[in-house]
């Protein structure tokens, strides 16, 4: 009973970790730029297919993949963000309408990525072996890369958090989350900064998708799967807050190890009844304004 | 010399002029006011100076300078700041940072972080603010607001100073402490362009009164002239 209990926390907690670094991204992309980037799945199995390709074909370590995945996805990212995306606000006549537009825009993005991505790899599961081995923890089995992948999410997560308070973009980022146009009338470029938030929440995604590989197969139509828990996470720690979206992560990781547990198959299930209880009790969610 | 020119302003909204073929200038250490009923278009002139929105058609000269078609954090740069007449401060940050944004993005040349602390410092002494540093600025009074929209502006180091509605909403103590505050930044040899609806201050600080009315500037002159013309008080009290 105890072992099964632990099994459940460590499992939640490695889940979590993942799930708390794709919804920072996310939220730095919605909150800030104020795209719901449907397409942000999409950037995770990037990462996790550049990941795999370096590893199978060339026997690069997927922990190295960081410094290759980061930059490649925050290119793409930024350049959206300035093309599209700036394009789209620019000539919107409202906030909302804007946000209308760019969310139907970006499912455009998921099935471009989705598609480029298949032509490219093929629609085959793909999985490799990396730290592959059992950590024995007060009875507790997982395997090793999972832990690694846990430890790169937190630091990760905390590196963020301090550039967002301690850094002068971190500052006008979080002025522009508030209040774009005044941020712009007291000086900050805000086109910038807004493909700044883009293209680091798409390597936010990226990273999470270089772990990803390492834990679990992966296949080029993942995105989506992966997008619609990421909401959940937001919703839950709170639009707009870094923060939130972190320990968002955990809270739904240790709910979806628990509620595997029992019954697997109702692990999504139990995500969406969380979700839809959120909407009436707390829209706001746990650490939103 | 005219530090701020515009000729031909105009700006539509639908089928609406809301500014509408606008010259004005606004010399070198001159306190300008702009006044005019509701919905004369004084916060639309205002936008376009500081780039929020572009008029079409028209030109504005800063310096000199072509400032149509900049970015708003291009004009701010340049040494134009600005107030806002319903508040937009940066509610989810503390007072001291509010500050620091203005003097960390807006100023010409970048500046140090030690510099920009000190400056922050002094501003919000200078506006009455030191002791809310720390403060959260959403949980501030609306006065206090309005004062450290001031400082954050002052912050860019600005050469214009545009005061939308400082005023508004303040009792008599806290106008006069406001129209301290006015006098005083033009001391430091900044020029101030204000709209204000408080008539005592705005007659008692101005150097020069300008009067819009549905978007078309009719009447300019010292206070004495403006308060004396007879377009005005038609125009305030109905014919």
């Amino acid at each position: 009973m105890l072992v099964s209990a632990l099994n459940i926390v460590i499992n939640g907690l490695l889940l979590g970790g993942l799930y708390a670094l794709v919804a920072m991204g996310l939220n730095l992309q919605y909150g800030v730029a104020r795209v719901l980037n449907i397409a942000h799945g999409e950037f995770i199995m990037l990462g996790a297919f550049i990941t795999w390709a370096m590893y199978t074909k060339f026997g690069i370590n997927p922990l190295l993949s960081i410094v290759i995945v980061g930059p490649i996805v925050f290119i793409i990212g930024f350049i959206i963000q300035r093309t599209l995306f700036t394009s789209l606000r620019t000539s919107a006549p409202s906030q909302p309408a804007f946000e209308g537009s760019s969310m139907l825009a970006s499912f455009g993005l998921l099935f471009i990525i989705q598609n480029v991505a298949l032509i490219i790899w093929g629609g085959d599961m793909r999985a490799y072996s990396y730290y592959n081995f059992g950590i024995n923890l007060g009875g507790a089995v997982f395997a090793a890369n999972r832990l690694i992948a846990l430890i790169f999410a937190v630091v990760i997560g905390i590196a963020f958090y301090i550039f967002l308070v301690r850094t002068r973009i971190g500052k006008a980022i979080r002025a522009a989350a508030e209040d774009p146009t005044t941020a712009g009338i007291m000086g900050v470029n805000i086109n910038l900064v807004l493909a700044l938030c883009f293209g680091l929440g798409a390597v936010m995604a990226g990273l999470a998708g270089v772990f990803l590989s390492m834990c679990f197969p992966i296949y080029p139509v993942m995105g989506l799967e992966y997008l619609i828990i990421t909401l959940i996470v937001v919703v839950l720690g709170g639009l707009g807050s870094i923060p939130g979206s972190f320990i968002g992560g955990f809270i739904l990781g240790l709910i979806g190890s628990a509620v595997s547990s029992w019954q697997p198959s109702l692990a999504l299930a139990a995500y969406y009844f969380i979700f839809m209880l959120l909407l009436i009790i707390r829209p706001k969610g746990i650490l939103g304004k | 010399m005219s530090i701020l020119e515009g000729e031909g302003v105009t700006k539509y909204f639908g089928g609406l002029a809301a500014v509408s073929d606008v010259d004005f200038h606004v010399d070198q250490s001159e306190i300008v006011g702009l006044i005019g009923p509701n919905g004369a278009g004084k916060t639309t002139l205002f936008n376009t100076i500081s780039a929020a929105i572009a008029p079409r058609p028209g030109v504005i000269r800063f310096k000199g300078k072509r400032i149509t078609g900049l970015k708003p954090y291009q004009v701010c740069r340049m040494g134009i700041a600005r107030t806002f007449q319903s508040v937009k401060v940066f509610n989810n940050m503390p007072v001291f940072e509010n500050v620091r944004l203005g003097s960390f993005f807006g100023t010409a040349t970048r500046m140090s972080s030690a510099e920009s602390a000190k400056e922050a410092e002094e501003l919000l002494d200078f506006v009455g603010l030191s002791a809310m540093n720390t403060t959260l600025a959403g949980d501030l009074t609306l006065v206090n607001q309005k004062r450290l929209e001031v400082a954050r502006a002052l912050a860019t180091k600005p050469e214009l100073l545009l005061i939308d509605e400082l005023m508004a909403g303040l009792n008599n103590t806290e106008v006069a402490q406001a129209m301290k505050l006015v006098t005083s930044i033009r001391d430091k040899g900044i020029t101030i362009f204000m709209i204000e609806h408080v008539m005592k201050a705005i007659m008692g600080v101005c150097d020069r009164i300008m009067v819009l009315h549905h978007g078309v500037k009719i009447a300019e002159g010292t206070p004495q002239q403006v308060a004396t013309s007879q377009t005005v008080v038609e125009v305030y009290l109905g014919e």
